[in-house]
């Protein structure tokens, strides 16, 4: 448990630092390197539970903290509401995060016997 | 093999996510890009008092420049150095409206297809085929070589492009604004030729008014005699915009008397869309005799579009030789209408026609050749290239003869071939507009001003000026051409090179005047001069009504003051509906008792009567009887001339001036029968059919509302929508007024800057409000935070400081842009 619980936050924080530089995929690098380098028993789940997270609590302090009903705009846009848009957010990110460490993790397995 | 399944699964995710899809004619963001909280859409939301860096580093600059933003957001620019002015410029307007002036540019070049995909039906396609064929592009380069010819003027260009490109420069995709992200595209760099289109597009909305065809047509049905009375020129003289009669002492322009001859045939063509003639404006200036505070005061309010993100952004721009405030246009350098520590200038459109059409003959099938003067004349074959995001390249041949282009041909809504027409319009001629307003912008007095016009060629409009010292003036500027009688109503023969624009009313026969006697100068597009002016003017249409408003209250006022104005910009008199309505409720003649038998209809006809016999002709907010007119007039207006709209071929409805004169006159009774029924209707049938189906109108529209009551700015429903028309993006607003009022705001237009400005020898003090807000982003505060102001009648008080340090009462926040090598 403790090891997934690391292997969350490291995701999610890896995912932060590399969004400042590169493109909104860099989360699936930070996932993929969760899942190779701090294996733990929900490899998938580590992936979903850290990108989701980020990309949930970024979505909803910026939508406590902005005034322009942004959100609710897109969502109209979209024809959602405004927490679907939330969870849709939350759900893309987690996917991608989730199959990243998830194909990480798989690098870690099929290299274990030729390394040691 | 789990691996490789597993990768090539998130791989595929990831670019699935990575780009956008098309479902029909929407498209769907790029889902993973766009979401992402991080880098996405939802970066542009912003917190209500977000604040920029306090330095950023600019390139090109020479100097330190201060920007000082106010509560509105409104960039206080303090420069060093001229040129480090207009970069500043550039880079802080990319930095609130750079989505905005693209697509107004790309719009403008007829390039939206290659944003926007062909559209249903081919609609953006066939858009960008009409603005090519305008020859918008055309007009364009010719404006920029004209231009860059000039050092100021291309000093002043290039360096606010230079700013704008710097802003472009330092974008990541999480900086774009939301429409980029939404649409999923990328800005391209800023160019000299774009700051033309948006002049050009400028053109095109206020200059490029005619009704040619639908004369010509009118003419071989009706006859002259029929067309005078139906279209007569002018439509409505009263209180024209300068009235001097016996005053124009200069030796006018001699035309040879050669009545331009008339092509054969009616003219069976489907005319592209017209640009609603409401769009008008209203300024005036009172003389310091007039005022409270001995001072002048201008005031001027453009009609426009209520679009967001705004049309116009305001700034205060302030260097060397140059203390300069009021309205852009987001991507021309300079402020257009505003004021200095000096004077205050404001623009109304000049209705006026600057169009001309003249049918080709061809050689032959191959188009290479067409008639002149009795010689065959090459033509020149442009291709258009049209790129189409998600599908084909389309090309356009556009042929172009010494007249202009030709857009209307056998391949764009021509009938078979036989209607090549010619496009003549003025603002295809070079000209050099960016001089007159690098040069208003520091104008000192009265004469400055004159000679910033006389740079001035197109669109054609009404400037009014005040200074300080106290002169107030008005004059018509504009490249006009010299039109014999008729000239210009109809369509021309184009075989004769005598059927062209032989000369141009000298500029200083222009019409114009300085402190005249009354203590004041006004316009609001309406006819512009007395008749003993010596040139024919005609036009679509002239405004007959705002203007005898203003001009009342504006005689009737002493010791006018600021306050009178706001009064007066906001005023909802009707005088339209004052002038009809009693002429229609007379020819009702509304027997109640008959009604009170006939149910729920006789009872809501009776209510409705009641309401219009009652009411005041203010179209405000609360008034039932403003919608009650405007759904009987809106369906009466088009019964009467049904004649016009059912004919295959295109034809004009007269003004609706004229048409209540004749009403009121009898002149028109061979109209009064409708084509589509059996019977011979009488103006009586006309008026109590088109009343009934009015109210029935309105009880259909409180049904479905399940509101008891019609108000006016319910029915009317101002909508402030967005440029690219995404429904959430634009608001719904309670706002009273009508197109006829002096608050001439429809359901889409409307005053899109209210300005007043006294100008005191102790300072200016200058107010203002437009429809929106300084920033184009929907996620700020700022993108619509002056909305409610504008739709109640309030303003706010400009900042108008002369240093930077007198700027501390109204300061939000400062960013320095830095010359990019510091000096140690």
């Amino acid at each position: 448990m403790k090891k997934f619980v690391i292997q969350v936050v490291v995701i999610a924080l890896l995912a932060y630092m590399l969004e400042l530089f590169l493109p909104w995929w860099s989360v699936a690098i930070a996932a993929v390197f969760g899942g190779l380098f701090l294996r733990s028993d929900a490899n998938f789940w580590a992936g979903f539970c850290g990108i989701g997270a980020l990309w949930f609590s970024a979505a909803v302090i910026i939508d406590l903290t902005s005034s322009g009903n942004l959100a609710e705009k897109v969502a109209a846009i979209m024809h959602i509401n405004e927490t679907l848009l939330i969870i849709v957010t939350t759900l893309i990110g987690a996917l991608v995060g989730g199959m990243a460490s998830y194909t990480g993790s798989l690098v870690t397995r099929k290299k274990a016997p030729t390394s040691g | 093999m789990k691996f490789f399944l597993s990768l090539f699964g998130t791989l595929a995710l990831i670019l699935f996510l990575d780009r956008s899809w098309t479902v029909g004619y929407t498209r769907i963001p790029p889902l993973g890009k766009f979401l992402d909280p991080l880098n996405g859409f939802w970066q542009n939301a912003e917190p209500r008092n977000h604040i920029g860096p306090e330095d950023l580093r600019v390139n090109g600059l020479k100097q330190r420049v201060i920007v000082q933003y106010d509560s509105l957001l409104i960039p206080h620019i303090f420069a060093a150095d001229e040129e480090d002015l207009y970069i500043a410029q550039g880079f802080v307007t990319a930095q609130h409206r750079l989505w905005q002036m693209e697509f107004q540019v790309m719009a403008a070049a007829g390039r939206l297809s290659s944003i926007l995909g062909p559209g249903p039906e081919n609609a953006f396609i066939e858009y960008d085929r009409r603005q090519r064929r305008l020859g918008l592009p055309f007009a364009a380069q010719n404006a920029a070589d004209m231009m860059v010819k000039d050092p100021v003027q291309k000093r002043m260009l290039e360096r606010y492009t230079d700013g704008i490109n710097r802003y472009i420069n330092s974008l990541r995709y999480k900086d774009l604004p939301l429409e980029y992200k939404l649409m999923d595209y990328e800005p391209e760099p800023w160019t000299v030729l774009k700051c033309g289109l948006l002049l050009k597009s400028m053109a095109q909305t206020l200059n490029m008014g005619d009704k040619d065809i639908e004369m010509t047509n009118a003419l071989k049905l009706f006859g002259k005699e029929m067309v005078d009375l139906l279209y007569p020129d002018p439509d409505c003289d009263i209180d024209p915009i300068v009235n001097n009669p016996g005053g124009w002492n200069f030796d006018a322009v001699n035309l040879a008397d050669v009545p331009p001859a008339l092509p054969e045939g009616l003219v069976g063509i489907d005319p592209m869309p017209k640009y609603d003639p409401d769009v008008g404006s209203n300024n005036w200036a009172v003389s310091g005799s007039r005022t409270a505070t001995g001072a002048p005061i201008l005031c001027n309010d453009p009609h426009l579009d209520t679009s967001l993100p705004s049309i116009w952004y305001a700034v205060h721009l302030n260097g060397p030789g140059v203390n300069v405030m009021g309205v852009s246009i987001p991507g021309a350098p300079g402020v257009i209408i505003g004021f200095n520590d000096s004077i205050a200038w404001g623009v109304t459109n000049a209705q006026r026609d600057l169009v001309d059409w003249y049918k080709i003959t061809y050689q032959n099938e191959r188009r290479e050749h067409y008639l002149l003067d009795g010689e065959w004349r090459p033509t020149e074959k442009k291709i258009e290239e049209i790129v189409v995001r998600g599908g084909a390249t389309v090309y356009d041949t556009v042929i172009y003869t010494h007249w202009g282009p030709v857009p209307y041909d056998r391949n764009f809504r021509g009938d078979e071939g036989l209607n090549d027409y010619a496009f003549r319009w003025i603002a295809h001629d070079p000209s050099k507009e960016a001089t007159t307003f690098y040069k208003l912008n520091r104008a000192k007095n009265y004469s400055d001003f004159m000679e910033a016009l006389d740079h001035y060629a197109s669109p054609a409009q009404n400037f009014v000026f005040a200074s300080v010292s106290g002169d107030i003036a008005i004059r018509i500027q504009g490249k006009f051409p010299a039109r014999r009688k008729d000239e210009g109503k109809f369509v021309l023969d184009g075989s004769k090179s005598s059927n062209g624009w032989t000369a141009f009313i000298p500029f200083e026969q222009n019409i114009m005047e300085k402190n005249p006697s009354r203590g004041f100068v006004s316009s609001a597009n309406q006819y512009p001069v007395d008749s003993t002016y010596p040139y024919f003017i005609t036009a679509t249409e002239f405004e007959a009504y705002r203007n005898r408003r203003i001009n009342n209250v504006l005689r009737r006022l002493n010791s006018v003051t600021v306050t009178d104005m706001m009064r007066l910009q906001n005023d909802n008199y009707n005088l339209h509906a004052a002038e009809t309505l009693p002429f229609l409720l007379n020819q009702l003649a509304i027997d109640t008792a008959a009604l009170r038998d006939e149910g729920p209809e006789g009872i809501a006809l009776i209510k409705a009567y009641h309401k219009l016999a009652t009411w005041d002709y203010f179209n405000d907010k609360d008034s039932e009887g403003a919608s009650y007119f405007q759904a009987w007039w809106d369906d009466f207006y088009p019964r009467l001339w049904d004649e016009m709209l059912s004919h295959p071929v295109s034809l004009a409805r007269p003004s609706e001036y004229n048409t209540v004169k004749l009403l009121k006159e009898n002149r028109i009774s061979m109209f009064y029968d409708v084509q589509s029924t059996e019977t011979r209707e009488s103006l009586r049938d006309l008026v109590r059919t088109s009343f009934a189906t009015s109210v029935a109108r309105i009880e259909k529209w409180k049904e479905d509302r399940e509101l008891k009551r019609v108000r006016w700015a319910d029915y009317k429903d101002t909508y402030v929508r967005h440029l690219a028309r995404i429904e959430a993006l634009g608001y719904h607003v309670q706002h009273g007024g009508v197109g006829n009022a002096v608050n001439a705001s429809d359901r889409l237009k409307g005053p899109s800057w209210r300005m007043i400005v006294s100008l005191e020898k102790t300072g200016i003090k200058a107010y203002g409000v437009y429809p929106g807000g300084q920033s184009g982003n929907p996620g700020s505060y700022h993108y619509s935070d002056m909305l409610e102001a504008w739709a109640n009648g309030r303003y706010y008080r400009l900042a108008f400081p002369k240093r930077p340090e007198e700027m501390q009462l109204y300061l939000f926040y400062e960013t320095d842009l830095n010359p990019r090598e510091k000096e140690n």
